[in-house]
């Protein structure tokens, strides 16, 4: 395995601080890729069922993609996997900059992380060199002040770190993982695992190149990606106002922003945190990650006023929304105030959106007074509670120790008919896109592996595409229709099939918004860099396999098609203005189609053997079998007879 | 008349593509250590600057080239340094202005940007033109364009706001 895969997995165990060097299987690689694809596979096999997320059990992955740290376009990224605390079922999170391609450099494909050092630490991979060291001087310090002390003492540009902030360590439930200041590995609480092993950082430092199989073809296949990409309206967009851009489409276009913990769908004081208003006003400078031309990274400041000078390399259409519209807030500085403090502090800026919004709806509904919030006065539009309570949560103080155990659990502990408010799935707040006006997403967030969240399927044809090329895709017109139910199964079930394969080469999801979706560039790309010869419909079955193996995990821990759901809002209540006035998200149809489409139990949603057997995975069959989650073989008579 | 390569930092977005393409071209892999350019960051300043050598009229490099391994190719104008001949004592990564020669680590010689033949490959896929392969007195005047250009911005922008003031009162 000369070309793409670099061949070797790192594994350190911090309880016993043994590092091992373990050779890639190259059949798994060939079948999972990489990335999320790998650590799937491999979180299934490390875990048994029903460990506590936050204890030594739990195994901490880091993968990496074959075409990570090559020209393939936005190849920059990483995915971190362990169980997540938010949902208690598959953990998955997936981050740009440079952190990703400098671990392929330095020789591997993933790093497993076991166990729990008895003392804060950090560990240094310098090529073949591997060392756990003491991160007692890093702990307690935010994710800008780690890079700028590890920079110090390592001493050398080129490095690259990821790291927590204080929220990890307080193993605040929704704690993220940044990496090279900027960059979030966000979702389902990657931070706050890495936080319970008492691990701190990773820096990179690599020497070696990534092989690649047919230098030239890869330069033609990459120029004619460039070509595709920049013929596509969104990615002119994008490049321009990075995401948020999508703050005219979703409020503007769609009405289906959250607003107010999503009691409406548009926003009455949007028109001060598009993207376009953004763009003039504070944005310096288009920055991109790793290999990527589509660079949506936005560098900006604050030019004028008390926060005058105020720097910062990312502000995105979450960190905007989930700091604005979401509270009520029409002053996008407190959202690019509060999105530094989340990001130095490191919390998942979705999911502080999200208690946020259901502390301030429960404030609204008298349910939460003053007193339970340490005085705060939770009103629609207070920018100075929202930053306060980022504070809060972080270092859970007072009234910031419940919300930053997520809403679900919130809910439980201030009751009153709370629940009601928490707008989650399986534990997972829910992005800012409402489902009442784009039923596909609502399917996508409900059968989703890792709770709430749309980029395991980001079925953005919905309301993108023309009705032809949905009968062609879908089957019918009506997949073009973002009200319709009609299709959305399959649409959502193909969706999630090239997302996992982007995810598993570590593509970026921007990158793959335009017309470099199809799997054809991507595959001919993946075929320069590994020598391997992938079919475009290889793409399909791949991202399938990884979809029933994140479907099996979640399965082993418990779950099944009652989990599949969506909060009561988004199936009773209709939005009562604009563009998507009138709607409820209507998901039970949805359900069993995409079951249907899946090969999965319709009454159930659990996978089938049939359907685990043709994907390759006999061994999760197995499991699933001596579980009782599926039924035994049944022998044919024939059979028998042998 | 030989053309050069410009290199505009403020148009740098990072993305360390001319890196990739260029060991790639170079070697067959994809190894930031195996390109003659490299980007530096100011990430807390959002500042990307690449660094590639600018083939010196009066290039200290070959002044000073022990073994007179460093020469200048007739049609391209680049500064070439033949392998077969460089010791790799470093005497030249010393005295680059721009620090743009480095060791290949594998072959424990010096590597510098030879401009590809006359067809450089970062230029090719820099996408936001901060890298640009042309004759100096074209750059040149482009670079003076822009930079006026953004010294007049005031006055274009209270243009834009009486016209819209205008447009209002009709």
């Amino acid at each position: 395995m000369t070309y793409g895969w670099m061949g070797t997995i790192l594994r350190v165990n911090l309880t016993n601080e043994k590092i091992t060097k373990e050779p890639l299987d190259k059949q798994i690689a060939t079948k999972f890729l990489g990335g999320r694809g790998l650590n799937g596979i491999t979180l299934f096999r490390e875990l048994k069922a029903g460990i506590d997320p936050l204890s030594a059990e739990n195994v901490l992955l880091f993968g990496m993609g074959p075409c990570n740290g090559t020209l393939s376009l936005g190849s920059g990224r990483y995915n971190i996997t362990a169980r997540s605390p938010m949902t208690g079922g598959f953990g998955d999170s997936n981050s740009g900059g440079f952190w990703g391609p400098e671990l392929k450099y330095a020789g591997y494909d993933q790093i497993i992380i076991e166990g729990r050092a008895e003392e804060p630490v950090y560990l240094w991979i310098d090529g073949d060199e591997v060392e756990i060291r003491n991160a007692g001087k890093l702990w307690g310090r935010d994710t800008f002040e780690t890079e700028q002390i590890l920079k110090e003492e390592l001493e050398d540009p080129r490095i690259q770190m990821l790291y927590i902030g204080q929220a990890g360590e307080n193993l605040v439930r929704f704690a993220n993982v940044m990496t090279g200041l900027y960059r979030a590995a966000g979702r389902s609480g990657m931070g706050s695992v890495m936080g319970s092993k008492n691990l701190k950082a990773i820096a990179v430092r690599g020497n070696k190149g990534v092989g690649v199989a047919h230098p030239s073809k890869l330069q033609e296949a990459a120029l004619k990606a460039y070509d595709i990409l920049y013929s596509d309206w969104f990615a002119q967009l994008f490049s321009e106002e990075g995401s948020p851009c999508l703050v005219d489409i979703y409020n503007n276009r769609l009405g289906a922003l959250v607003t107010r913990n999503f009691q409406a769908g548009v926003f009455e004081g949007a028109e001060k945190i598009l993207g376009k208003y953004f763009d003039e006003n504070y944005k310096i400078a288009n920055k991109g990650c790793f290999s990527c031309p589509l660079h949506c990274g936005c560098f900006y400041m604050i030019k004028e006023g008390p926060f005058a000078g105020l720097r910062w390399g990312k502000a995105e259409f979450a960190t905007i929304v989930n700091f604005t519209s979401r509270v009520g807030v029409d002053n996008i500085e407190v959202a690019l105030r509060a999105g530094i403090l989340t990001d130095k502090y490191g919390i998942d800026l979705i999911s502080m959106g999200g208690v946020l919004g259901f502390a301030f709806e429960c404030y609204e509904k008298g349910i939460l007074t003053p007193k339970d919030t340490d005085g705060l006065k939770l009103e629609w539009g207070n920018g100075d509670a929202v930053l306060e309570l980022v504070r809060k949560v972080a270092f859970q103080e007072g009234f910031g120790k419940i919300l930053s155990e997520g809403v679900k659990r919130a809910a439980e502990v201030i009751g009153k008919g709370s629940e009601d408010y928490a707008i989650h799935t399986k534990g997972l707040e829910h992005i800012e896109c409402d489902p009442r006006g784009l039923q596909a997403w609502g399917l996508g967030y409900a059968v989703s592996s890792r709770g709430a969240d749309h980029l395991r399927a980001l079925p953005a044809f919905e309301y993108t595409i023309s009705p032809e090329k949905a009968k062609e895709l879908y089957g019918t017109e009506k997949a073009a229709d973002r009200f319709s139910i009609e299709g959305k199964g399959k649409m959502v079930k193909w969706f999630e099939e090239l997302r996992a394969f982007a995810d598993s080469m570590e593509i970026c999801k921007y990158i793959t918004r335009t017309g470099l979706l199809f799997p054809e560039p991507l595959v001919e790309m993946l075929n320069a860099v590994t020598g391997m010869e992938y079919k475009p419909d290889d793409a399909f079955k791949i991202g399938e396999r990884i979809v029933n193996v994140e479907r099996a995990f979640n399965v082993r821990e418990g779950f099944s098609r009652k989990d599949d759901t969506l909060p009561k809002r988004f199936l009773e209540e209709p939005l009562m203005e604009g563009p998507s006035k009138g709607h409820v998200c209507d998901l039970e149809p949805m359900l069993d189609d995409y079951y249907k489409f899946r090969g999965w139990d319709v009454k159930t949603g659990l996978p089938t053997r049939a359907k685990l057997e043709e994907l390759g995975l006999s061994e999760i069959a197995l499991e699933l079998q001596k579980m009782g989650k599926i039924p035994p073989e049944k022998k044919t008579r024939l059979e028998e007879k042998k | 008349m030989k053309k050069i390569l410009m290199v505009s930092p403020q148009l740098c977005t990072g993305c360390r593509i001319c890196e990739l393409v260029c060991s790639l071209s170079r070697d067959g892999e994809c190894n930031p250590l195996k390109s003659c350019i490299r980007v530096f960051k100011i990430k807390e300043e959002g500042i990307d600057i690449p660094g590639v050598c600018q083939q010196c009229e009066s290039p200290l490099c070959a002044d000073v080239c022990p073994v007179d391994a460093i020469s200048r190719d007739p049609d391209t104008g680049a500064l070439i340094i033949r392998e077969e001949i460089c010791v790799g004592c470093r005497a030249c990564s010393m005295v680059c202005p721009y620090g743009a020669i480095t060791m290949d680590i594998s072959k424990r010689i010096m590597i510098k940007c030879d401009l590809c033949g006359g067809d450089p490959k970062c230029v090719k896929f820099c996408l936001t033109k901060a890298l640009v392969y042309d004759r100096p007195e074209v750059l040149d005047t482009l670079r003076q364009e822009s930079t006026l250009r953004s010294l007049v911005k005031p006055l274009l922008k209270s243009r834009e706001t009486a016209t819209i003031k205008k447009e209002k009162t009709k």
